[in-house]
């Protein structure tokens, strides 16, 4: 009983000092603003009305995916099939309509009917099928980004234009996605606070053995909590695919745990009965700062996802750490003891802005405000041959004297255009855009044309939208020459097997497409198989080695990239320049290394760095008003053992 | 002061929780070569000395010697290095693995780093034998039944020299076949000079296997006597309190039956479970912690299924394993277990209050918050519940405010039945006296309650009727004139077969 009385007094007195209750209640408040007042003094460009818009609708899609997992996360799941699910919706939509010319009305009930459905399925394995929650999304995580590359074939399909506009701006200001966000939240709040099915959750989450024997129908709830996850995520995947005009079935990878961070930043426990709607949107905000305020500080891309890390580490360890302080001090019932918490909590939340601050001011590199600003958005820095392209960029750039920003787009389209707006809204010179997807690109680079910056392309183009130029080698021109250089090392006559890049990618779709053109010309030469390795060398050896015990007899391998080949090469082991010939793409150093020691018979070399070279000397040109040509070619040339030496990589 | 032959010696132990004094000076002692039998009720105090013993609590005041020396227990660590093994009702071994890793978990013997298993399987092989269980070393744990179970965990305390083995209730689970085997080992180990602390309700197994007997009644050491001691004399220790007003039942005329249940059975838990229930009425259960009791009243609240029988509503069968019709037709259960079945602890009060008319409350999907604050206000104020506000987290309430929180989302519901599973469990003595004020104007309006505990003189102060359950089985009826704790625990302890194939417990 005495610590009940305690309890009530130590409360009287927090609620003294509004605001630092407010603070001291939610951890992740605090977090927030310390890093907005620390981005605000560490760049110019962080605090105007345009960037703080642009962080709203970066943060639209995680915040809306987040909404729906923080149902399911207070009632004690976990949701791992909302990124794909999103895809999936928005791929189901695009498909129905444009492909299938259904209304766009019914395409849209279609693909909310979709997100709903992957949720009814979610929730009936967990309460019915008795599978944990972990599983059964997982399993759902992969059958919806299955699913939605079925339908869409790997290929983007464009958004038809009146959901599109989703992506716009009301009133030419207020971006549609923040609208949506908010319109969701509200919602979130309204359904968690007021709504019978609200007010299970909490029960469930907190002990759902209590809730059942009050009587509440826990397995019901269940499938409806999933299936709110579910239309969620479809509302999700709407909003993402409007912002890039086109369904991306490889859209949303990963943003389930980016929701499952937010919610929990927000908050909320895993362990179920606790979280709040204000607590995740604050959390997918912090999650949207830091990476629009890491572009603004031209952070290198690696340091960037540490940086992010660490953060969601120190925001979730400053909200345990004062949970904890709260439970220990009422049952001890000293106020010096709460005191000394109190203070702890302080101190971590001083450390943690003191590494935001030191971190960054340390990671960007110093910027003078009188040389031009080029910005460069790669779609991924995971692949040597962007990193060369990189490298050729900042070559470039520094005999020119100019300062110029990286970002790696990690292969999704969404997180790119939102570093192209920050880029706009920083006011570079001129912007170079690799993009992930030339569709998915555009309406970013169109509001970078608004704003009277010149955008440069690099390796592949920009879709509907103006482009200073495009530096570029002609991918399908590649394949072409890779078919003839195989069919001729063979003679015109075997079997060989493709191994294709991610799929989806246009990349790789161009070069199957040169390559199959390419191969008409010479009918001796049979594909046995065709299958996808993901640009990537362990999956290149991985799926190699599984071919070869289908087709152990053939005779050349064409990889779309040196990776795959260089993969494919370790499955093969002698065989490999022997009684196989493989060629690659790309021209990549341990591609070219390959070809020198004969076990790789060709790469179709790319010269990476000469894109970025160029792209470079383009952006600056274009900058400064003068006249660029809109297509420039960088020359494509199949490297063998004879001509290798003359490429240095 | 030091026998050789002592053990263990425990002197004026005092151990109190928050709200309850669980041991309140227990002396004990136990030589080489005995079996000494610890006896009380449920809830007098044995578990918490054991655990003391184990390293599980540590003793607030108070001495325990082992070999002549005073010794702080502060783990498992500690006990294990002064030869004491506990053997528990919930057995501590990892199904998954085998016999021999369960036995020498943690300690397997090493050979360059890597588990020899040869000669693990070997030692293990060595004490089963010494146990005289036929199992194989390599077999795994998850196939063995209770029995064999046993003997592993005995196994596993003989494999680290235990000095003292402490068992609790061991032949609770067990068919009177096995009880014989596990008492012929017991009996060897004695032989080879074990202390054994055993702990049993079953009075006729003292006589068979005991040489003293400790009774521990209320927290305190009550006696010890030898083991002949008579039963009668045995039962009059362990319950011998002397009953005052602390028992408030205000008797009223018993009404129409609300409740029936009729040959209720659930294969191998419990078996032709007949009663009624009528209104006005306060229907004890007692019995002993494993004779069914909360399994049959799940049971008839839908929690769990059964297999026999039917429940009956006025008049109406309730469906089976159905908690919603349970509820729509007036019943409701504050489970036994308040903390795991009964909150949400980290919710508010108001919210735990409301979780039962949750959905009666709930129109067109939205909840009708501000009836559901007024409603937990009202209820909160007629139960009495001390708390800062209806805000606060009932993890933070005392035991007994606790329990108020989970009997008063009921009183909201108008439940007709309400089934009490061990009420005042925990709960201090100010507290126990407003939940039976709560009973008592519960039954005045017309309602029933079904009551069980293992606190006798609680069963016999506030029911009308008592039923005895043993082993699954109604062992008798007994109104509230003729329940004496004599007659009580005569039927508790004793047999009530018509069928052989009755199991001992759960």
């Amino acid at each position: 009983m005495a610590t009940d009385t305690l309890k009530s007094t130590a409360g009287a007195g927090g609620a003294s000092g509004g605001l630092r209750r407010l603070l001291l209640d939610n951890g992740a408040l605090t977090a927030l603003i310390v890093l907005v007042v620390a981005l605000s003094a560490l760049s110019g460009d962080f605090l105007t009305t345009d960037n703080l818009l642009n962080i709203g609708v970066q943060a639209a899609v995680t915040a809306i995916l987040a909404f729906g997992v923080t149902f399911v996360i207070v009632s004690a799941g976990i949701d791992l099939s909302v990124g794909s699910v999103a895809a999936l919706s928005a791929t189901v939509l695009a498909w129905s309509a444009t492909n299938e010319g259904v209304p766009v009305v019914l395409a849209v009930l279609l693909a909310i009917g979709t997100g709903i459905a992957a949720g009814l399925v979610n929730g009936f394995l967990i309460s019915y099928g008795k599978l944990p929650p972990f599983i059964a999304t997982l399993a759902m995580l992969s059958v919806a980004r299955g699913l939605s590359l079925v339908i869409s074939q790997g290929s983007p399909i464009a958004f038809p234009d009146s959901v599109s506009h989703l992506g716009d701006t009301l009133g030419g200001w207020l971006p549609v996605p923040v609208l949506v966000m908010i319109v969701i939240w509200l919602l979130t709040a309204f359904v968690l606070r007021r709504t019978y099915i609200g007010r299970s959750m909490y029960a469930i989450g907190g002990n759902e053995e209590a809730a059942r024997l009050s009587g509440l129908r826990v397995k019901k709830q269940k499938l409806a909590i999933y299936a709110f996850s579910g239309l969620f995520a479809a509302a999700a995947g709407i909003v993402l695919a409007s912002r890039l005009s086109s369904a991306q079935p490889q859209a949303a990878q990963g943003y389930e745990l980016d929701a499952i961070a937010a919610v929990v930043i927000g908050g909320a426990s895993l362990a179920g009965g606790t979280g709040k709607a204000s607590g995740t949107l604050i959390g997918a905000l912090i999650l949207a700062v830091l990476r629009n305020g890491l572009n603004l500080l031209s952070v290198s891309a690696f340091w960037q996802q540490v940086v992010i890390g660490v953060v969601i580490a120190l925001a979730v360890l400053v909200d345990t750490v004062r949970r904890k302080a709260g439970a220990t001090a009422a049952p001890a019932g000293t106020g010096g003891g709460n005191k000394g918490k109190q203070a702890l909590t302080y101190v971590l939340a001083a450390v943690v802005a003191a590494a935001i601050v030191g971190a960054t001011s340390l990671l960007h590199s110093g910027s003078s405000s009188t040389t031009q600003k080029v910005g460069l958005s790669l779609s991924t820095l995971n692949n040597p041959f962007f990193v060369q392209i990189r490298a050729g960029a900042e070559a470039e750039a520094k005999k020119l004297g100019v300062d110029l920003t990286v970002t790696d787009a990690q292969n999704d389209a969404s997180q790119q255009a939102n570093q192209l707006q920050n880029f706009t809204s920083e006011g570079l010179s001129s912007i170079i855009v690799n993009p992930v997807d030339s569709d998915a690109a555009s309406p970013a680079v169109r509001a970078a044309n608004k704003a009277d910056i010149p955008v440069v392309g690099v390796d592949r183009g920009v879709n509907k939208a103006d482009t200073a130029a495009l530096v570029a080698s002609d991918n399908v021109e590649g394949g072409e020459l890779g078919a003839k250089a195989l069919a001729e090392k063979l003679g015109g006559n075997g079997t060989i097997v493709i191994l294709q890049g991610q799929a989806g990618t246009s990349a790789s779709r161009e070069r199957g497409a040169g390559f199959a053109e390419g191969l008409k010309a010479y009918p001796g030469i049979k594909v046995v198989a065709k299958q996808p390795a993901d640009f990537d060398r362990t999956k290149g050896l991985d799926v190699m080695t599984n071919l070869l015990q289908a087709h152990p007899d053939i005779d050349g391998v064409f990889a779309e990239n040196d990776e795959m080949a260089l993969g494919a090469i370790k499955a093969l082991g002698s065989k490999a320049g022997k009684s196989v010939q493989v060629v690659g793409f790309d021209g990549t150093p341990d591609g070219l290394k390959a070809v020198e020691a004969g076990t790789l018979y060709a790469s179709v070399a790319q010269q990476p760095k000469e894109l970025g070279r160029i792209a470079v000397d383009n952006a600056l040109r274009a900058a400064d008003g003068e006249k660029v040509s809109e297509m420039v070619k960088v020359p494509v040339k199949v490297v063998t053992k004879e001509n290798v030496a003359g490429f240095g990589g | 002061m030091s026998n050789p032959d002592e053990l263990l010696r425990i002197e004026g132990i005092r151990k109190t929780f928050p709200g309850v004094v669980a041991l309140d000076g227990v002396d004990f002692d136990l030589r080489r070569g005995e079996v000494h039998v610890l006896l009380g009720e449920n809830g007098a105090g044995k578990s918490t000395l054991i655990k003391m013993l184990s390293g599980a609590y540590t003793p607030d005041s108070g001495r325990i010697l082992v070999g002549g020396e005073q010794v702080r227990i502060h783990g498992a660590q500690d006990s294990e290095r002064l030869g004491i093994a506990t053997i528990y009702q919930e057995f501590n071994l990892v199904p998954d693995l085998t016999v021999a890793e369960n036995i020498f978990l943690g300690r397997q013997p090493r050979r360059f780093g890597m588990i020899d298993r040869r000669r693990m399987e070997a030692e293990a092989a060595e004490l089963l034998k010494r146990v005289g269980v036929n199992v194989s070393p390599r077999a795994q744990v998850r196939e063995l039944g209770i029995a064999r179970l046993q003997m592993v965990e005995i196994a596993k305390a003989l494999s680290l020299n235990a000095r003292v083995l402490i068992m609790d209730e061991p032949t609770a689970v067990l068919t009177s076949e096995e009880v014989e085997k596990l008492f012929s080992i017991v009996r060897a180990l004695r032989a080879d000079g074990v202390g054994i602390v055993f702990i049993t309700h079953h009075l006729e197994e003292i006589a068979a296997l005991g040489d003293r007997v400790t009774v521990i009644r209320d927290g305190r050491s009550v006696g010890q006597v030898p083991a002949a001691t008579p039963e009668d004399e045995l039962v009059r220790l362990m319950v011998g309190r002397s009953i005052e007003q602390q028992y408030p039942r205000e008797r009223t005329d018993a009404g129409e039956a609300l409740l029936k249940v009729e040959g209720l059975t659930r294969d191998g838990v419990f078996h032709d479970v007949s009663f009624e229930v009528r209104a006005g009425e306060v229907v004890g259960i007692a019995g002993l912690v494993g004779a069914g009791r909360t399994e049959v009243v799940r049971a008839v609240f839908g929690a769990d299924p059964y297999d026999k029988g039917a429940v009956k509503v006025a008049g109406s069968q309730l469906r089976r394993h159905d908690v919603g019709a349970a509820m729509s037709a007036g019943i409701g259960l504050v489970p036994e277990d308040r903390k795991g079945q009964g909150l949400v602890l980290d919710a508010s009060v108001e919210e735990n209050l409301g979780l039962v008319t949750l959905r009666s409350a709930t129109r067109g999907g939205l909840v009708d918050l501000k009836g559901q604050r007024a409603a937990a206000a009202r209820i909160a104020e007629q139960l009495g519940v001390r708390m800062a506000g209806l805000g606060q987290q009932v993890r933070t309430l005392s035991g007994g405010n606790q329990q108020k929180v989970v009997i008063g989302k009921w009183l909201l519901a108008d439940t007709k039945v309400l089934i009490l599973d061990e009420p005042t469990r925990g709960i201090d003595v100010g507290a126990k006296v407003e939940i039976y004020q709560l009973i008592n104007e519960l039954t005045a309006a017309g309602a029933a309650v079904l009551m069980i505990s293992s606190d006798l003189p609680e069963v016999l102060g506030m029911s009308d009727r008592v039923l005895v359950m043993a082993q699954g089985r109604i062992a008798g009826e007994l109104p509230a004139d003729r329940a004496t704790q004599d007659a009580v625990m005569a039927l508790a302890v004793s047999t009530p077969t018509t069928e052989t194939e009755a199991s001992r417990g759960h």
